[in-house]
């Protein structure tokens, strides 16, 4: 059974449509996240869920029951926000005690769920600080600590990471993740940083301009992406995109001719939904090209622009002939710059879009 | 520590020894008249103030009786009581109910929201002058004069307090307001949980210029408390130092020096928050 | 639908708005209407039109406080702001402790309540034995009779005035000091500026709003100065304004035409007149200021 329904939801600000016809399942217990670049919409949705923002239209159902309405308090929703949005007149304990104390709670059940999640969290010894004495990721662990308190349905996190320094950030990263499977609750994670989404996610939802334009697992969308934002927003570095035309159709390849050029690339695809002729975009990841010194056929040279070493890869940045732009992701190996070397491209790694950026699927 | 506190003896200039002494002579001229007031009243009775300016106090009981006097043989005591009473409800009152005003223009968004806030602003372009006359005649018509409700109610609505919490209330981060909405507060409970503890500093201070302006307030108990039994402090040092009381200069000074001694103390605790206070109103408004 | 929405909005502003509405709204509305009546606050009102505000404007104190008034306000503000910036300036020039402590005691005549200020300072000024008379008098000048001599009491008044009001727009002023960089000091000085014209050409251009926040406080205080003239002239609502009128001011020309006189009609039109005069120089000064800034 699903734990949230969202079906057609949609949210204007005045004349301005921010999120449009919004579907989406999250089943009991999964870990989603919302993933996309800045402005896309991720927040408002996840507000709309808490119930911090007003939905124009649409529904969204929490076990069943429409929740449209129902005050933020009362939708069993617990948020985690970016800037922590701890109370700094009150103790660590007294933050996670807050919900508790105003729904009147006796005070000795305060303490034992206060103590409780302090334990999940080690944070039993800062009980007594004043969120001004703590660490970012100490603040980051209380207000995870003041969701764990509300016994939530559905935990909702906004960015809850981007205000830590790089390592924290993986740490913390890791625990949550520990976190998820020890609750065993549902989580709603947003994000722009597409790596913590994949690590993360048990279900990644990418947003672009208000739209869902995909939900799948981490790597469902990495290896099948249903479009060309999809694509380039999953993995890094980011696809190669080249302008190409359909040259021939054979059984189980197609042909094509890069724009721009008389260079011929020939790949694994069934053929269909594409005819002679077409304008077509071809994608494929840095990691599927291989670099050589030898040409050889289904080739093209490659003339470098610069190259980033990272130590365990190298990024080889460059040109092919016809002037498109290619990244290629390769290990071990060294490369000086302003040098001509061949690439490979793996045929059963290229993908093909249309001219709206609609994924062409082999069969 | 003291060597910190000494001018540096190496470094004596023209320029330095100008600065120091201008300084000083300042300080005296601010200070004196309320030392002299001082001294009148820890002086030896019988010796005339024109042998004697009064530069230091010479006698402490007779100050003391001097004190007691004022206290006990005029309405000074009951004044006193009326100007505290005064006082206090009025802060009370200043604070609870611009602090709530502040809180919505400030945190919220509501129909008429603009309009009613630039009424409330417009107004304090208004001198009290123009409202003095027909707010009395309010009070009359309603019977509150001589009453502590006429005293202290006109002066509640104060639109430099809603000014002075709404720019400070401003600053509370949104995202707080919502984890305490998540958390189940209901919007008075978001106001008395939340905004008000974190409007604390701003709190203070408007409560110490409240304190301020209430206590030295001249022109309202003077048309309002007609009768000796609701005058305040302001009043009756004011009788005290009318061309018709035929009283000594000693204990006219001490009437002076008890009315002063609230400030003073309140000074002397709140010194920083009240010079920061007005500071910060200065360069906001 | 959003009325009802906001109602908990609403709620929590009533307080506040039904005081403002009782005790400011409506006594400026029925202050206006009250100066086209004649009312001893007794009697029924009689209509008269607009002859409060003729008999104001033609009255011989309304004209006498007018000019006192001016007079008053050209030489006090000017005066008033000028010493603060002195002060400021000086006090600047401390560091750490003794930059507090000027600070504080410079502060203290503000602590004051006025009518304190007033009272103290009536004894100071007194003739013969007061204690300014006496240093006076060890100079070997002549007594001077402060409060009585029609000539001398404006400028007493003045120096009570500027007693009390200095260390307050110096606080404010010193703040506008510690908000420019000291980046513009050091630049200047690099450009060769000695002391006169780093102020003249750094620290005034940059404090500029804040000096217009003190003077146009200044301005409306002063328009509206009432405690310390009456305090100082001993004055009641029968007899008030000082010898030969010299320390009368519109605020207590309305008091005693309205308490002195029962002439609550007079008074409610005197004081619409003043606020008249008021914002229209507030007002004033925001235009002049807005035409400095653009041209
Ligand atoms: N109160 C508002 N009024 C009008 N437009 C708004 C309002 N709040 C948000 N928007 C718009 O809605 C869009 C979505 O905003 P949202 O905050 O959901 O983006 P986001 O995906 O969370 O971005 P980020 O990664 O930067 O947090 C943005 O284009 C934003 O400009
Ligand atoms: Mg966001």
């Amino acid at each position: 059974m699903s734990s949230l329904e969202i079906t057609n939801a949609h949210k204007n600000y005045g004349a301005v449509e921010v999120l449009k016809d919004i579907c989406l399942d999250v089943s009991s217990g999964e870990f989603v996240v919302f993933v996309g670049p800045s402005g896309c919409g991720k927040s408002t949705l996840l507000r709309m869920i808490a119930g911090l923002e007003e939905i124009s239209g649409g529904e969204i159902r929490l076990d069943g029951q429409v929740i449209n309405d129902t005050d933020p308090a009362r939708r069993g929703v617990a948020m985690v926000f970016q800037s922590y949005a701890l109370y700094p007149h009150m103790t660590v304990a007294e933050n996670m005690g807050f919900t508790l104390k105003l729904s009147r709670a006796p005070k000795r059940e305060i303490t034992e769920k206060v103590d409780q999640a302090a334990r999940i969290l080690q944070l039993e010894k800062l009980l007594d600080r004043k969120p001004g004495q703590l660490s970012g990721g100490q603040k980051q662990r209380v207000a995870i600590g003041r969701a764990i308190v509300r016994e939530p349905k559905v935990f909702l996190f906004d960015e809850p990471l981007s205000n830590l320094d790089a390592e924290l950030r993986i740490q913390m990263r890791a625990e949550l993740a520990l976190l998820h499977k020890r609750l065993g609750s549902t989580m709603i994670y947003v994000t722009h940083d597409q790596v913590e989404a994949m690590t993360l996610a048990d279900k990644m939802v990418v947003m672009n301009g208000g739209v869902i334009q995909q939900v799948g697992r981490p790597l469902d969308l990495y290896d099948d992406p249903d479009n060309m934002f999809v694509a380039g927003f999953v993995g890094t570095p980011r696809m190669n995109f080249l302008e190409a035309e359909v040259a021939g159709l054979n059984a189980g390849t197609v042909e094509a001719r890069l724009s721009g050029s008389d260079s011929g690339l020939r790949f694994a695809h069934g053929g269909a939904g594409l005819s002679v002729g077409q304008k077509v975009t071809l994608g494929i990841r840095p990691e599927h090209i291989a670099l050589s010194d030898h040409g050889g056929s289904a080739t093209f040279p490659l003339s470098i622009g610069f190259v980033e070493e990272l130590g365990e890869s190298t990024c080889v940045h460059g040109e092919i002939p016809g002037g498109a732009r290619v990244t290629v992701l390769s290990h071990g190996a060294r490369f000086a710059d302003d040098r001509q070397v061949h690439t490979c491209f793996d045929p059963a790694k290229v993908l093909v879009f249309d001219q709206q950026g609609r994924r062409v699927r082999s069969g | 520590m003291s060597i910190a506190l000494l001018p540096r003896m190496s470094r004596i200039t023209p320029w330095s020894v100008a600065k120091w002494t201008l300084a000083i002579c300042i300080a005296i001229v601010a200070a004196f008249p309320i030392w002299w007031m001082f001294n009148v009243v820890f002086a030896d009775p019988g010796q005339p103030v024109s042998l004697n300016p009064r530069l230091y106090p010479t006698s402490f009981s007779s100050g003391i009786s001097n004190i007691q006097r004022v206290l006990t043989e005029t309405g000074y005591l009951r004044a006193y009581y009326v100007s505290v009473a005064y006082t206090i409800l009025t802060i009370a009152g200043v604070l609870l109910v611009s602090s709530m005003a502040a809180f919505e223009f400030a945190l919220f968004d509501f129909p008429g929201k603009r309009i009613l806030f630039a009424v409330v602003m417009l107004s304090l372009m208004v001198p009290m002058a123009a409202t003095l006359i027909p707010t009395y005649l309010l009070v009359a018509r309603l019977g509150w004069l001589n009453t502590m409700q006429g005293l202290v109610l006109p002066g509640l609505a104060s639109a430099f307090g809603l000014f002075m919490l709404t720019q400070f209330m401003k600053s509370i981060p949104r995202e707080m307001l919502e984890a305490a909405r998540l958390d189940g507060a209901s919007h008075f409970q978001l106001y008395w949980h939340v905004a008000l503890p974190l409007s604390r500093t701003a709190l203070v201070t408007l409560a110490i210029l409240t304190f301020m302006k209430t206590w030295g307030n001249f022109i309202w108990p003077l048309v309002v408390s007609q009768k000796p039994e609701m005058f305040t402090v302001s009043q009756v040092v004011s009788l005290f130092n009318s061309p018709l009381s035929h009283t000594t200069v000693d204990v006219v000074m001490t009437a002076n020096l008890l009315a002063a001694v609230p400030p003073l103390i309140f000074f002397l605790i709140f010194q920083r928050r009240i010079v920061e206070g007005i500071a910060s109103t200065g360069s906001k408004g | 639908m959003r009325l009802t929405k906001s109602l908990p909005n609403f709620m929590m502003l009533t307080p506040f708005m039904l005081l403002f509405g009782a005790f400011f709204l409506y006594p400026i509305l029925s202050g206006f209407g009250y100066s086209f009546f004649d009312w001893d606050g007794i009697h029924e009102p009689a209509f008269v039109g607009l002859k409060n505000y003729e008999m104001i404007l033609n009255a011989r104190s309304s004209r006498i406080a007018a000019t006192n008034l001016l007079t008053y306000v050209m030489i006090t503000v000017p005066l008033g702001v000028s010493v603060a910036f002195g002060l400021a300036l000086l006090v600047d020039h401390f560091q750490g402790f003794w930059a507090r402590f000027f600070r504080s005691v410079y502060f203290v005549p503000v602590v004051m309540p006025l009518f304190l200020a007033a009272t103290i300072w009536r004894w100071i000024y007194a003739p013969n034995f007061g204690v300014l008379n006496l240093i006076l008098g060890w100079f070997g000048f002549e007594n001077v009779r402060f409060l009585t001599d029609p000539d001398v009491m404006l400028y007493s008044l003045i120096g009570v005035d500027v007693w009390v009001s200095a260390g307050f727009n110096m606080v404010i002023l010193l703040a506008g000091l510690k908000d420019i960089p000291r980046h513009y000091y050091e630049a200047a000085r690099l450009d060769g500026a000695n002391k006169l014209q780093e102020i003249r050409y750094v620290t005034l251009p940059m404090i500029r709003p804040v000096m217009i926040f003190v003077v146009t406080y200044s301005f409306i205080s002063a328009l509206q100065v009432f405690d310390i003239p009456w305090l100082l002239t001993g004055s009641s609502f029968l007899d008030y304004g000082g010898r030969r009128d010299a320390l009368l001011f519109p605020v207590m020309d309305m008091m005693g035409r309205g308490f002195g006189r029962l002439g609550f009609g007079q008074a409610a039109a005197y004081g619409f007149l003043l606020t008249l005069v008021i914002v229209a120089i507030t007002a004033t000064i925001f235009a002049f200021q807005r035409k400095k800034e653009n041209g």
